[in-house]
């Protein structure tokens, strides 16, 4: 799903990610941790095809970055901090905007499956600037899987989803793993998304500093493999 | 990456293009002012014609030059292309500049005044000024690898703008005073047009000197930040 | 597809816009104020300002270009929006196209409250011909406007000091499309209508409008290529 080989990424001289080399399988979940500064959200934009790499090797969904960034778009899910809709449109409307960017068939059958799937049909034609930040996390949640994607691609999802949407997406992270998609959450609560990830990948000024699997492993040990490392 | 030994890459050609620059100038000025003939119309004067329009068309190719290393950086996102585009309209921003002094001084010295707006080239030139000082401007608010993609689009829209400016300033002009303008060149005396050549080939060659001069300052500039980089790492 | 793409992205300005109001009332209010002040500035109670309802009418229009340019990526940049638009297979010309067909549709709406109020004053001769010889120009002129002005607002969007910087980018750019679109106007508002200047100034947006979309096509892409 990725392939990164000497990965970097500079802001001016200064290196923001530093040769990382990361492989991504099918069915695999990442949580990708690491101190403020570490890296993290600018290694996690380059492989949402959002941010070019200075130098090195991207495969995305099989599509040579920056070359192939359309086509490995069309399979990203990507979930950032803002829940990147219009306040001034309606949750329907938004979703009929990214359905037809991401040019889905069968679109307004999967957006009312969607909406009712995070618990908003009853509010799809209200706009969204009248949404809880909860709410309106949980309506992105719908966006990034709006054209079920094969890659998700997660920035800190547990911070500003409520309960709720928190489960909802637990729960799309385990069914990740069997129906052969692939996920990077970047995540400072390492314990938390230690349920759903079976593998802890921890930067550190820019570098891999560990890449180790935690299947069976209990949060607090994933938690503690990554403090050793983290600085 | 290995840092050359006392030379910056480039510095050969720097000088070379520097002395070649330094001896037509030279030559040019001298031909200009004692061996060309003087025109019977205007005087003196029109001796000014040789540096003004050298040097505009000097500008222009400075400003194609940027244009080219302008989607050169877009393909490639090397910076060096990006170091070639500025420093390139750097200088052809003060080409310009001299083109409207120099321009300024032939409209005094022929119409008694020093800005004519029914004359296309000065105002074109104003144009062409204000377009350039814009790119800077642009510079100087982003950052990295924004500001070298920036200057670089920019660098490319602003050379389509340069057409577009004098033929407007043109077109405009026709229907105001119907009069056919003829370029200084189309009925020059030859002993005129070799001096031209000259003048032109001098303004073209301190545009190539002053260009070297520039991306080896850059060049060393580049250098030593990583330097400093790589001792504060260490 | 991309033409699903290109109606979603346009249908959402319109909606935005619908919703809100925020630009298009803002540009018209502008155009009216900035005119009543040029009016002001220049005229004198028994002066014929004819001779100046070009420059009038497209010094104002051009300002009120640069507002409504300037505004273009306001919900995109203040609600956040932009990486949702860029991380979706959405060719950038596209999206760069869409808020150029935006633009383009507030110049036009702003045009049809300007030109014939313009027009009630200063127009000499017929006035709905003249009107519409004047309305064909600035279609012309409302591409150029759209296409150099996309590319300016993406290249101002993330520079400091936006707001000053588009104007310093945008209207030199500008100039040629103002002494054209003035010249047009003035030739046939003047009383007897010169046909063959007219068409020479459209001509040249016309050329204006062709040359912008050729480094449109080259440069799009680039703007949000982070």
């Amino acid at each position: 799903m990725i392939t990164a080989h000497a990965l970097v990424h500079a802001y001016g001289e200064r290196r923001a990610v530093d040769g990382v080399d990361l492989v991504l399988h099918p069915g695999e979940r990442v949580a990708l941790a690491g101190a403020n500064g570490a890296g993290k959200s600018t290694l996690l934009r380059m492989l949402a095809t959002l941010l070019r790499p200075r130098s090195g090797d991207l495969q995305v969904l099989g599509h040579d970055q920056p070359d192939g960034a359309r086509q490995a778009r069309a399979g990203i899910g990507y979930l950032a901090h803002d829940p990147l809709v219009y306040l001034d449109l309606t949750a329907r409307q938004n979703l009929e905007l990214y359905g037809d960017l991401y040019g889905i068939d069968d679109r307004d059958a999967r957006i009312d499956d969607l909406l009712d799937h995070v618990g908003l049909l009853t509010r799809a034609e209200d706009t969204v600037r009248t949404f809880s930040r909860g709410m309106a996390q949980r309506l992105a949640l719908a966006r990034m899987l709006l054209h079920r994607p094969r890659l998700l691609l997660l920035d800190e999802p547990h911070a500003s989803l409520d309960a709720r949407g928190g489960e909802l997406l637990d729960r799309q992270l385990m069914a990740a793993r069997d129906d052969g998609r692939a996920a990077v959450i970047v995540t400072h609560e390492v314990e938390r998304v230690a349920r759903v990830a079976d593998r802890l990948v921890v930067l550190r000024a820019g570098r891999v500093v560990r890449d180790e699997p935690t299947t069976g492993m209990e949060p607090m040990d994933v938690r503690r493999r990554y403090e050793e490392v983290a600085g | 990456m290995t840092e050359g030994p006392a030379r910056m890459p480039g510095e050969r050609a720097a000088v070379i293009w520097g002395s070649i620059a330094t001896l037509l100038v030279v030559v040019s000025t001298i031909g200009i002012f004692l061996v060309a003939p003087e025109d019977a119309d205007q005087g003196v004067i029109q001796r000014i014609f040789y540096f003004h329009v050298a040097i505009a068309i000097a500008s222009l190719v400075a400003f194609a030059v940027a244009c080219v290393a302008g989607i050169l950086y877009l393909r490639t996102r090397n910076d060096r292309w990006d170091d070639v585009g500025e420093a390139s309209i750097r200088i052809g921003l003060l080409f310009s500049v001299l083109v409207v002094i120099t321009g300024s001084i032939w409209a005094k010295a022929s119409w008694g005044t020093w800005w004519v707006w029914s004359d296309p080239r000065l105002v074109t030139y104003l144009i062409v000024v204000l377009i350039y000082a814009a790119y800077f401007v642009l510079r100087s608010s982003a950052e990295d690898d924004r500001k070298m993609r920036y200057s670089a689009i920019y660098a490319i829209a602003g050379f389509a703008s340069v057409p577009l400016s004098f033929y407007s300033v043109r077109v405009a002009e026709s229907f105001v005073h119907p009069v056919v303008f003829t370029s200084g060149g189309a009925n020059m005396p030859g002993s005129m047009l070799i001096w031209f050549v000259v003048s032109q080939a001098a303004m073209l060659a301190l545009f190539i000197a002053l260009l070297e001069v520039d991306l080896v300052g850059r060049r060393s500039e580049r250098a030593l930040r990583r330097l400093a980089l790589r001792l504060e790492g260490t | 597809m991309r033409r699903r793409q290109l109606a979603a992205l346009v249908r959402k300005d319109l909606r935005l816009e619908l919703r809100t109001r925020e630009t298009i009332v803002a540009m018209v209010l502008f155009a009216i104020v900035m005119l009543a002040i040029l009016q002001f500035g220049f005229g004198t109670r028994d002066d014929d300002l004819t001779r100046f309802v070009g420059g009038l009418m497209w010094v104002t229009l051009a300002f009120t270009a640069v507002l409504g340019v300037g505004r273009s990526y306001v919900a995109e940049r203040e609600q956040r929006v932009l990486d949702g638009l860029l991380v979706s297979p959405v060719p950038r010309v596209v999206m760069m196209s869409a808020k150029a067909i935006a633009i383009f549709l507030y110049m036009t709406v702003v045009e049809v409250v300007v030109i014939p109020l313009v027009g009630i004053f200063f127009v000499k001769g017929p006035y709905w011909e003249s009107i519409g010889w004047i309305a064909i120009a600035a279609l012309l002129a409302n591409l150029c406007i759209a296409l150099a002005g996309t590319l300016f607002s993406g290249l101002a969007l993330f520079t400091r000091a936006r707001d000053l910087i588009l104007p310093v980018l945008f209207l030199p750019a500008l100039v040629p499309v103002v002494i054209a679109a003035a010249g047009a106007t003035y030739s046939v508002a003047g009383g007897p209508h010169d046909m063959s200047e007219w068409r020479g100034y459209c001509l040249f947006l016309l050329a204006y409008a062709i040359l912008f979309s050729l480094v449109s096509v080259a440069t799009y892409d680039a703007v949000f290529d982070d």
